[in-house]
């Protein structure tokens, strides 16, 4: 890659280099679980804070132990950042390290105090949940008035020079909305948008009518092509989350990162990518659950979880064997490895087998048929948890399926 | 020194139905049967011919000043 090419992308966006080091480029850390919002969607079930948070202090430290293993972006999560009393002192702290530090919010309380004070202590871009139109947006964020809230420190945000970014959910009720959120979010001054499929995890669990069906990945993916090409002409850029795709027509216009020749090249949890929760609990992608903990900080240097946790080696140690149901013989096994471990997991109770696939859904519809939904088991009420999918194969409604697969 | 992350299988733009496809494809286009070798020819064509476009617009534009 030239050197000017490097310079241009993300630093988040990870290299063959990367992966071969095993370099966290991206590290993101739900500093807290405490939260303004009440989303119906949250996999972390966040509200209050969790009961043994790290202190300002263990904090600091592991700043400088997630700098040396050279991640290059730490992105602040939640419950929501801001709530933490030290997070300016953390900001300042990844900056220092010499990373980039941002922070992904609803910003239902991002008052411009707040945004003034984290752009002094060197934030460098804020991504804000925006989630639909208006009551849409408010009735999954759980309260009255939060969309108004969001676009205001969405501008705020802009007007002090941060880097502005929006992030949605895909959702059944979003995806009608997604072209006119796009001119609001443009109208804002948004130039990164993030999105992803709502997974159902946690709260999303409890409420399947909102989880899109993976036929309807053949309206999501050329929808995301022509939104992906019209926002970048007006100076958006669309950045799908790795639960969105694969291989379709419309892969290399969606992921297309300078390059068309970018695509899905498998889930990336623990080889480019670290999860750490507001205990110190370190995983292999933020969304994954206590299935996928490698260790706590409190307890193991992070290098040592990093490096020789085993729990968090499943992306290395999983092989075309592992796969099971459609993924399992499909064209791209060897290079998808089933897609998003999140996604497979929390709907089906193990990862290897993921419905939400362009790919699949348009082999599925070549035979006339498509797969649906339904969920046979309740979520425990956990953060991180999630309940249990069975696939239905059913004909296309209105078309003669070539032959009926007994089981996907 | 960490042990490496999975290294991905590398895969190939069809650039006539831009579909990706396997490395061991090497002729023919698995979803679209197009001759992969002659649909990347005829894209470097474009290209160039884009390119020579561009060129021209920018000359015309230099020389009107």
């Amino acid at each position: 890659m030239d050197a000017s090419r490097a310079d241009a992308l993300p630093v988040r966006y990870a290299g063959l280099d990367d992966i071969v080091n095993r370099v966290p480029v991206s590290v993101v850390w739900e500093i807290t679980l405490a939260c303004d919002l009440a989303c119906s969607h949250c996999g972390s079930r966040a509200g209050t804070r969790r009961r043994d948070e790290l202190t300002t202090a263990e904090a600091l430290d592991l700043v400088e132990q997630i700098a040396e293993l050279e991640a290059r972006d730490v992105g602040l999560i939640g419950g929501e950042a801001y709530l933490r009393k030290d997070w300016l002192e953390i900001i300042a702290a990844i900056r220092a390290a010499g990373m980039r530090c941002d922070l992904q919010t609803g910003g239902r309380n991002l008052t411009e105090e707040r945004v003034a004070k984290a752009a002094a202590a060197g934030l460098c871009g804020v991504g804000i949940s925006l989630d639909g139109i208006g009551a849409t947006h408010d009735k999954l964020r759980g309260v009255l008035g939060s969309y108004d809230l969001a676009l205001a420190a969405l501008r705020r945000v802009r007007a002090h020079g941060l880097s502005a970014a929006v992030n949605s959910q895909i959702n059944a009720y979003t995806l009608p909305q997604l072209r006119e959120l796009m001119d609001v979010i443009i109208d804002a001054g948004a130039t990164n948008w993030q999105l992803a499929i709502t997974t159902a995890m946690g709260n999303a669990a409890d409420h399947p009518d909102m989880l899109l069906q993976p036929w309807q990945m053949l309206e999501v993916m050329p929808l995301l092509a022509e939104l992906a090409v019209e926002g970048r002409e007006r100076g958006l850029f669309l950045q799908p989350a790795s639960n969105i795709g694969y291989y379709g027509p419309y892969e290399s216009v969606i992921r297309n990162v300078l390059d068309p020749e970018i695509y899905f090249h498998g889930c990336n949890a623990g080889d480019t990518v670290m999860g750490i929760e507001a205990d110190g609990t370190i995983k292999s992608c933020p969304g994954l659950g206590s299935a996928y903990a490698g260790g706590n900080v409190r307890e193991t240097r992070l290098r040592d979880i990093w490096e020789k946790s085993e729990v968090m080696a499943f992306n290395r140690r999983r092989t075309v064997d592992d796969l099971w149901g459609f993924c399992r013989t499909c064209y791209y096994a060897e290079t998808c490895m089933a897609g998003c471990t999140w996604t497979s997991h929390a709907l089906m109770g193990r990862a290897g087998n993921n419905p939400m696939c362009h790919h699949r859904a348009l082999e599925m519809d070549r035979q006339g048929l498509r797969e649906r939904l339904v969920k046979v088991k309740d979520a425990p009420g956990r953060s991180f948890d999630h309940g249990e999918f069975e696939i239905v194969v059913e004909p296309v409604p209105g078309r003669v399926a070539d032959r009926i697969v007994a089981n996907a | 020194m960490p042990e490496s992350g999975r290294i991905p299988v590398p895969l190939r733009l069809c650039r006539a139905c831009r579909r990706f496809v396997r490395l061991d494809d090497r002729e023919d286009c698995a979803f679209c049967g197009a001759d992969l070798d002659a649909a990347d020819a005829e894209h470097e064509e474009n290209v160039a011919e884009m390119r020579r476009a561009a060129q021209a617009l920018r000359d015309a534009l230099a020389e009107r000043g």
